[in-house]
């Protein structure tokens, strides 16, 4: 069998699994429109009235992201579930390769990723609009690139911690310096207001590539103190990608093979 | 040429030693039978050459390929049934056979004649759309051993196939293991039953504590036991030390075993020259014989044997470690 028949198998049997996550699918949805209706809606009468509009739009485009990034995380929690149910062990000693398996997973985890918050998309681009179509596809090719690379980097810090627990902890304080110090929330201009470090750091940010792009594509990009075509952000995402997809496979390849896992 | 060879194949969980230079060959086309208590490193070992987890120390090659340096290779050549079911609890069987037999090559006509045939051999046919979670041990065990019979790999490692099955399920899980077999497999099956070893094995590894201990036919193994042979005779009354002395006399006799005062069994060699023997000198002591009953030994015998030890009782001291 070719590889990349093993590959696309790996992603079909990630795909079958979250479709059966009804329940989960559910819930991400009612998150997000808990986030919109009260956060979005109230936190965007804080800032001077005639922007408030602007704001919530700035705010819908960044939760899309957090959406994304959040749900391309998750398939770190899968290997987890997988090891305690032994399923793990039951996939290391199929006929497919360490290389294939962990891209598949990745390719996987970033397409479902997109299939759930697709739907939100969906809504939010109903909300804001979009630019043209060139850009739009641009800025979604970014965010496929950007959760796979992030699935890619959740089952790398996966396999490297071995732990559920210290996992779910370290994601927690991951996502709490990768989000709150990025463009996903607020502009780069208040990040820089408060502090330069954190306008350094949120200028060397996966998550504020993508938002950045994001409202690009969806003509929002005026509300940003960026060039108007973020190469930096293109450029950005497309190593995020690589380090994690490719870089980050054949780090965990060496970790697993021969149950390095263990 | 073995199909699986190791030397010295060691591995070691921190301060545990779970296999203990393991030397170890198997012939294409046998069923091996790893037999041993819990513990005894049996899954361990199937791990290691399933290339699942990597040897502390030694060689194993699988197929002529090493598990170290070529276990992309290994892993074409060989399928798991596990002792615990490896299934999602959300999956239902047919994914799960389904996906397996797309991942092992199977062409798609194939596939689904394999997938509905197997499925109905295990009487899971019914139970093909319901979820993993709904199922019990025993139905989860019987997709999990579909699996291997459905992938039909050259090298099949069967851990405990029939564990949590019934009766009538374990005869039928017996016979598709022999037809994997007829068909070209080789098969190592790890298990704690002495009987389901002695029934399917051509060869048999005793493990005992990480290390293997004797390894041979079953008939072999059982000969090999000094006093192999086995007369239990039940008496009408309890004998008393004067005719066990007797008994112990008789050059052939090498133990005396008393279930009972008026039950015992007596380990000899023999057995057609001593039996006249044993019944005259009950008769002569005023002893009737309420039964006589030959017998070979088991590899439970076999087992105690070569661990002084029962396998329930190896299995209790190791849970108790």
């Amino acid at each position: 069998m070719r590889p990349m028949r093993k590959i696309l198998l790996v992603v079909e049997r990630d795909l079958r699994r979250f479709i059966q996550y009804k329940f989960l699918v559910i819930l991400r949805t009612i998150w997000f429109g808990a986030q919109v209706a009260f956060f979005g809606l109230i936190a965007s009468r804080m800032v001077v009235p005639e922007l408030a509009d602007i704001y919530f739009e700035f705010y819908i485009a960044g939760v899309v992201i957090m959406m994304l990034y959040s749900s391309s995380v998750f398939i770190g929690y899968d290997i987890f579930e997988e090891a305690e149910h032994g399923v793990f062990e039951y996939l290391l000693s199929l006929p497919v390769s360490r290389r294939e398996l962990v891209l598949g997973r990745s390719i996987g985890g970033g397409i479902r990723s997109f299939i759930l918050v697709g739907p939100i998309i969906a809504i939010t681009l109903a909300i804001i609009g979009w630019a043209n179509l060139p850009n739009l596809l641009l800025a979604f090719t970014a965010l496929f690139l950007f959760a796979f690379g992030v699935s890619g980097m959740s089952i790398t810090i996966a396999v490297t911690l071995k732990s559920g627990d210290h996992f779910d902890i370290f994601m927690g304080v991951l996502s709490a310096f990768i989000v709150r110090l990025s463009t996903t929330m607020y502009p780069q201009a208040f990040v820089q207001d408060a502090s330069q470090a954190y306008a350094i750091l949120s200028q060397f940010n996966p998550v504020t590539y993508a938002s950045d792009l994001f409202r690009w594509g969806t003509g929002i990009e005026r509300y940003l103190t960026m060039s108007p075509m973020p190469l930096a952000a293109l450029i950005g995402i497309v190593i995020f990608f690589f380090l994690f997809t490719l870089v980050g496979v054949t780090f965990y390849e060496k970790r697993l093979e021969g149950g390095g896992w263990q | 040429m073995p199909i699986i060879h190791t030397i010295g194949l060691t591995k070691r969980f921190e301060d545990v030693v779970a296999v203990d230079k393991l030397n170890l060959s198997i012939d294409e086309g046998e069923i091996f039978g790893l037999l041993g208590p819990n513990g005894a490193g049996k899954t361990t070992t199937v791990l290691m050459l399933s290339t699942v987890i990597k040897p502390t120390q030694g060689t194993a090659k699988v197929g002529n390929h090493d598990v170290r340096t070529n276990p992309d290779a290994v892993r074409k050549l060989i399928g798991i049934c596990f002792q615990e079911p490896k299934l999602m609890w959300v999956s239902t069987p047919w994914d799960v056979l389904n996906w397996h037999a797309k991942v092992c090559g199977l062409s798609t006509s194939e596939r689904k004649h394999r997938v509905k045939s197997m499925l109905t051999e295990v009487n899971m046919w019914e139970h093909r759309r319901k979820r993993i979670h709904g199922l019990s041990g025993g139905m989860k065990k019987r997709v999990e051993v579909a699996k291997i019979l459905i992938q039909r790999p050259k090298i099949a490692f069967i851990d405990e196939p029939t564990s949590q099955i019934d009766v009538v399920g374990k005869h039928k899980i017996w016979d598709m293991i022999r037809e994997l077999r007829d068909d070209g497999s080789t098969i190592i099956l790890a298990t704690n039953e002495l009987y389901e070893a002695d029934v399917l094995s051509n060869r048999v590894g005793i493990m005992h504590k990480g290390r293997m201990l004797v390894c041979d036919t079953p008939k072999k193994l059982k000969d090999s036991i000094l006093g192999g042979d086995i007369v239990e005779v039940q008496l009408e009354k309890a004998a008393d030390n004067h005719v066990l002395d007797e008994l112990k006399g008789l050059e052939e006799v090498v133990e005396i075993v008393k279930i009972r005062p008026d039950d015992l069994r007596v380990h000899l060699n023999k057995v057609e020259k001593v039996v006249p023997k044993i019944v005259n000198l009950f008769l002569n002591a005023k002893l009737s014989i309420s039964s006589i009953r030959m017998s070979e030994p088991s590899l439970d015998d076999v087992f105690v044997h070569y661990t002084g030890l029962t396998i329930e009782e190896a299995e209790k001291k190791s849970k108790t470690k």
